[in-house]
């Protein structure tokens, strides 16, 4: 009992320290967010802001365009989630339950597409995109985002539809229902958490996707928020106050998402080890 | 959605026929998969087959668009000849192998310390998640900001203490560029792994603990006898993401350290952008990209294969 206790309080201590360690460099990102700009390049650093400003957070919509960059951010980003939720939950419902064949060629093709680094299938893309006039364009990127992030969605699917029994689309067709009958007032309101698994991840993953937005949409007005936020950097002096007030205001989304889905977020990230 | 309305009643008819009772269900299951399908394939498996063909191939832009010629190997005899080729290839090796190691071996060290606490969760979960959910690009900026090499709280800290002297331009030297990108590196993708180590650890059943302290297993076999093999398909999983995610690194140098200084911390995605926006020479961009997908198979065949051994060793 006594090495028990002991374990406990290791245990508190390990995650206290953890949590401050991955809480400290946001802390010095919010807080200098909020120092005027001489005390930004200040040395040595000061931990608390003399004096608080609102000036970057201005700045970032006025002098610099986050405004736009956020916009494009959001118009990418619901596009691409609603379209994989459509698509991966009609072909996680067939791979689950429909007698299609070929089912686990399918889901290991799946598994190796999602695995294949951006880098692959970037040049190429970019020439058909530069043919078709779609660079800077939405669709350069909702496009190659969804093909991406509907491999894992699949899966997540697939998963939640064999957890409704199959009986239920035997007793549907008993009544007469179609097949996408069923699934539409049948299936798919029994498996909402995984639609919100697969667009909570899909969401994530296109906001924050930097690669393939720099390479296709590089124009100043069609920049998404990484792409805006990375060439900040190219200036000589790097307004750090502003590129961090823009930053906060840019992750604030995620972090609600993170809040209210964390229990989601979990179930899908740890769906692989459970069901491998 | 037309077509298979009526499937039911199709189903009754070919039932009569006894043989193919599942074909409409089957169609209407092919139609539900086609969408995901066709943009799976046009977006992935047909560029990477146009990306192995373009690299072998002299790529060049006219007025018209791109033309192509063939010329066989000579892009990957090009890239084998490269000193900046190989110098890729060892710091992406170096970088994944360095990152995925420290995070596993942290994460579980940290996973096993804090799964029995039963306080903090909601609140412990949440943080670890927002590194995960961060934007890679703002954490090298933040981490750029750190670094600094005039003004960075790393220098103030350091030196507050007395361990340095004078501000250290960490970016400035091939290693600290190195070692700096890896901490930024280990600190976003840490929590990540935890979390999926956590969900393997709570899965395992408190019996199985109990009944091996019951035969006498002191801490240190308990974990190899117990812990481990039960926790092989979590830390195969968080090891298997990893591996191909530090394998494709990009954003985080990127913003960073610029691929510098020199060339210390050019990975192979971003030797391979280089090549493609800033050279223009397309072919040799394809080669490279190739080479890329060839590694990161052949690794984590290899690293399932060599893992499925030592799992099975353990247990």
């Amino acid at each position: 009992m006594v090495e028990s206790r002991w374990q406990k309080v290791l245990g508190y201590v390990v995650l206290v320290l953890f949590l401050v360690v991955i809480l400290l460099p946001f802390y010095w990102m919010v807080i200098t967010s909020f120092k005027p700009t001489a005390e930004v390049a200040a040395y040595p650093p000061t931990a608390w802001p003399q004096r608080f400003t609102w000036e970057h957070y201005v700045n970032a919509f006025t002098v610099h365009h986050f405004g736009i960059y956020i916009r494009n951010s959001i118009v990418v980003t619901c596009l691409t989630t609603v379209i994989v939720v459509i698509l991966s939950s009609m072909a996680g419902f067939a791979l689950a339950r429909l007698p299609v064949r070929g089912k686990t060629p399918t889901l290991v093709f799946l598994l190796i597409i999602s695995m294949f680094p951006a880098i692959a299938i970037v040049t190429p893309l970019y020439m058909f995109m530069r043919g078709l006039g779609w660079l800077n364009t939405y669709q350069a990127l909702i496009i190659p985002y969804t093909a991406f992030n509907l491999p894992f969605a699949i899966w997540i699917m697939r998963n939640y539809f064999l957890q409704v029994p199959a009986a239920l689309l035997e007793a549907a067709k008993m009544d007469g229902a179609s097949i996408w009958q069923t699934f539409w007032r049948i299936y798919v309101p029994l498996t909402t958490p995984g639609l919100f698994t697969a667009a909570v991840f899909t969401f994530v993953a296109s906001w924050t996707e930097f690669f393939m937005a720099l390479v296709f949409n590089s124009s100043d007005t069609m920049r998404t928020i990484p792409v805006g936020i990375a060439l900040f950097s190219s200036e000589f002096n790097v307004p750090y106050g502003d590129i961090f007030a823009g930053s906060i205001v840019s992750i604030l989304p995620i972090v609600v998402l993170v809040i209210l889905f964390r229990r989601w977020i979990v179930s899908g990230l740890t769906a692989g080890a459970v069901k491998g | 959605m037309k077509p298979s309305m009526g499937a039911a009643s199709v189903s009754e008819a070919a039932g009569e026929r006894g043989r193919d009772i599942l074909a409409p269900d089957r169609r209407s299951g092919y139609a539900m998969m086609l969408p995901a399908v066709i943009v799976i394939l046009g977006v992935t498996i047909f560029p990477i087959l146009y990306s192995m063909w373009m690299s072998l191939n002299d790529v060049r832009i006219t007025l018209n668009g791109f033309q192509l010629s063939f010329i066989g190997l000579a892009n990957y005899s090009t890239l084998v000849h490269s000193g900046m080729f190989w110098h890729s290839v060892w710091f992406t090796t170096y970088y994944a192998v360095v990152t995925v190691v420290v995070e596993l071996v942290l994460g579980m060290l940290i996973a096993l310390a804090i799964h029995r606490v039963q306080r903090l969760k909601n609140l412990s979960l949440v943080v670890m998640l927002i590194p995960w959910s961060l934007i890679t690009v703002v954490s090298a900026q933040m981490w750029a900001y750190i670094y600094n090499g005039t003004y960075g709280v790393l220098n103030g800290i350091l030196q507050g203490l007395g361990i340095i002297q004078a501000p250290v331009t960490w970016l400035g030297s091939e290693s600290g560029a190195i070692i700096c990108t890896m901490v930024a590196d280990i600190w976003k993708t840490t929590p990540f792994v935890v979390i999926i180590l956590l969900g393997g650890l709570q899965m395992i059943s408190q019996e199985y603990f109990e009944a091996a302290v019951m035969d006498g297993a002191n801490r240190w076999q308990v974990f190899w006898k117990v812990t481990f093999p039960l926790m092989r398909s979590s830390i195969a999983l968080a090891a298997l993401f990893r591996i191909l995610q530090a394998f494709g690194v990009f954003d985080l140098p990127f913003v960073l350290t610029g691929g510098g200084p020199g060339t210390a911390t050019t990975s192979l995605a971003i030797l391979g952008e280089r090549s493609l926006f800033q050279n223009l020479h397309f072919g040799v961009g394809a080669a490279i990209a190739v080479s890329t997908v060839l590694v990161v198979l052949i690794l984590s065949l290899i690293f399932l294969s060599a893992f499925r051994g030592m799992a099975e060793e353990g247990a």
